[in-house]
């Protein structure tokens, strides 16, 4: 049911291949070591998610890929090449809305084809399909101000997605949300993943919604992180809505919920809950 | 997923349903203000060395306003007023992001700037006068640094105050410094700076209307200043009623911009 990551896994050349990578910061007050070491291999059209306790580099990890942190250790490559900075066939989603409250939706999904110098006809036709594939459609002419906090999130996974990815990375996206409106956008981000199949580095602290969008889960350990295990979700593809309940995704989450107190009990102290 | 579309709660539509009430009030206190004007002076309760009823002010300016002596002033102290706002923004916009930029400079130079607001500039005037000569210039040069101040303030702020996730998201959308400056930074700080700016154009106009009331050849603050020492009151207080009248039409139309930018942005 899970395997223990073999280290030396060499990527082919249209992967995210990890490779050794850490990430130490300094600090007023001296050095902190985020990521130790982490290796591994994101392949062609896999929706992989990373959980693990709070503070243990998840973030990091993911700024890493998107170009935003130089890796003080070890290179992250895409396609073959070595990630200097951001990439254009990468899309970043953040946990924070991230939304431009000037901006009408339209707007704010067709910004990174703006800054990408693509023509305003053509660039609003793919934020106008974005739209409707998030479903808001209608809401094209409204503000952020006008919108739920769900739907401020669809509206930057549009806008992700409108920029055809050939990876996208999401930092906790519907992390501040309620469990009724994450687990709706989960299914819905799942259902756009099934047409699209880019790949997918998503961060999450549910361990359900891990299990349920994913192909391979990344357990990380605490601080100085490293990659404890990588857990395979052998659960069939498409995902409908009982999947939950199913006999063999139940074990698979108590699985994960094993491996995760684990660690954050060594960041917390026995009895803590995964932040 | 259900569409919650904001619709204004009961507190909005009664703040609403109170807005031509309120201003319906505030005619109420001017008319009163003016009328208890009216009566203390004509009674003789206020000495008419201090104040001349409001109908005798209206009565000077219906006469004051038609002559072109008149206009001519009133375009002197508008063209001062907007040369100095203009400065005060070209060089207070620039000046708050550079102090936003290089924090260090900013930590050094706030004490400056924060004395530089609580100073009476006006003490330079005379100095001003002696090294420029008796025109606009010294007038510029005191009200424009009275209106950079707050500009430059409240544009360094503005921009400490912008979320470091936009910085992030334009990071990650590989913008040039071009685009993160015009898509992402200016719009986001553009509300908050707007304050700041209306400030800056009130400073500009106190500015040019007291260093005209001190000393000048021209200008609405000069007529003013001129009548005082003659102790001419009533056509002292037709000048006092035009900065008046300015003003208020003034901070009208930077409301209204200020609610169309809020409007447009927020
Ligand atoms: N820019 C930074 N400078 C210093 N320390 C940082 C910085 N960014 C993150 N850290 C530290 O690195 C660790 C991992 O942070 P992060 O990746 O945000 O964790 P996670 O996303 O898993 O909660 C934390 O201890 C955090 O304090
Ligand atoms: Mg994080």
């Amino acid at each position: 049911m899970s395997q223990i990551f073999p280290i030396d896994t060499v990527g082919h050349d249209s992967d995210v291949v990890f490779d050794n990578i850490g990430m130490t910061f300094g600090t007023k007050t001296g050095v902190t070591q985020a990521v130790a070491n982490v290796s591994g291999v994101i392949p062609e059209g896999k929706f992989v998610s990373v959980i693990g306790p709070s503070g243990c580099g998840k973030s990091t990890l993911l700024d890493m890929v998107g170009g935003l942190l130089k890796p003080t250790k070890g290179t992250v490559s895409i396609n073959g090449e070595t990630v200097t900075g951001p990439r254009r066939d990468t899309a970043m989603v953040f946990q924070e809305d991230s939304t431009l409250h000037w901006r009408t939706v339209l707007d704010n999904v067709a910004f990174g084809l703006e800054v990408k110098g693509v023509p305003k006809a053509d660039r609003y036709e793919s934020a106008r399909r974005m739209i409707e594939l998030v479903g808001l459609s209608g809401f094209e002419d409204h503000r952020p101000g006008q919108l739920s906090g769900g739907m401020k999130q669809r509206v930057a996974i549009a806008r992700a997605l409108a920029m055809e990815p050939r990876v996208l990375l999401m930092d906790e996206p519907f992390g501040a949300l309620d469990q009724q409106t994450r687990q709706f956008i989960g299914r819905e981000l799942l259902r756009i993943w099934e047409k699209t199949r880019n790949r997918v580095l998503f961060i999450t602290h549910d361990i359900q919604e891990a299990v349920y969008l994913s192909d391979e889960v990344w357990v990380m350990s605490a601080r100085p992180s490293v990659v404890k295990e990588v857990v395979t979700i052998d659960l069939p593809r498409p995902r409908p809505e009982g999947t939950h309940t199913l006999p063999r995704f139940r074990e698979l989450e108590d699985h994960l919920w094993e491996l995760v107190k684990v660690e954050a009990e060594k960041t917390l102290g026995p009895g803590a809950r995964l932040a | 997923m259900k569409v919650i579309e904001k619709s204004p709660t009961v507190q909005e539509r009664r703040k609403a349903a109170l807005v031509p009430r309120a201003s319906l009030v505030r005619w109420a206190i001017i008319v009163a203000i003016v009328a208890v004007l009216e009566f203390t002076t004509r009674t003789g309760m206020v000495s008419q060395s201090l104040m001349v009823p409001p109908s005798e002010i209206l009565i000077r300016l219906a006469e004051i306003v038609p002559t072109d002596r008149f206009g001519q002033d009133v375009a002197r102290t508008l063209t001062t007023i907007l040369v100095s706002f203009t400065i005060g923004l070209v060089l207070g916009v620039p000046l708050g992001i550079f102090l936003w930029r290089v924090p260090a400079a900013g930590r050094i130079l706030e004490p400056f700037i924060v004395t530089g607001y609580a100073m009476p500039t006006l003490l330079f005037y005379p100095v001003l006068l002696a090294v420029m000569g008796l025109n606009a210039g010294p007038i510029i040069v005191i009200a424009a640094s009275m209106s950079l101040i707050p500009i430059a303030l409240t544009t360094m702020v503005a921009l400490n105050a912008i979320k470091p996730i936009l910085h992030k998201l334009a990071n990650s959308v590989s913008a040039s410094p071009r685009q993160y400056y015009l898509k992402v930074l200016f719009p986001a700080a553009t509300p908050l700076i707007f304050p700041g700016v209306k400030l800056g154009f009130i400073y500009a106009v106190i500015g040019t209307v007291a260093m005209e009331f001190i000393l000048a050849s021209q200008g609405v603050g000069f007529r003013a200043g001129f009548y005082y020492r003659e102790l001419n009151t009533a056509d002292m207080w037709a000048y006092i009623a035009v900065v008046i009248v300015l003003s208020v039409l003034v901070n009208g139309v930077l409301t209204w911009l200020e609610k169309r930018i809020r409007r447009d942005m927020l």
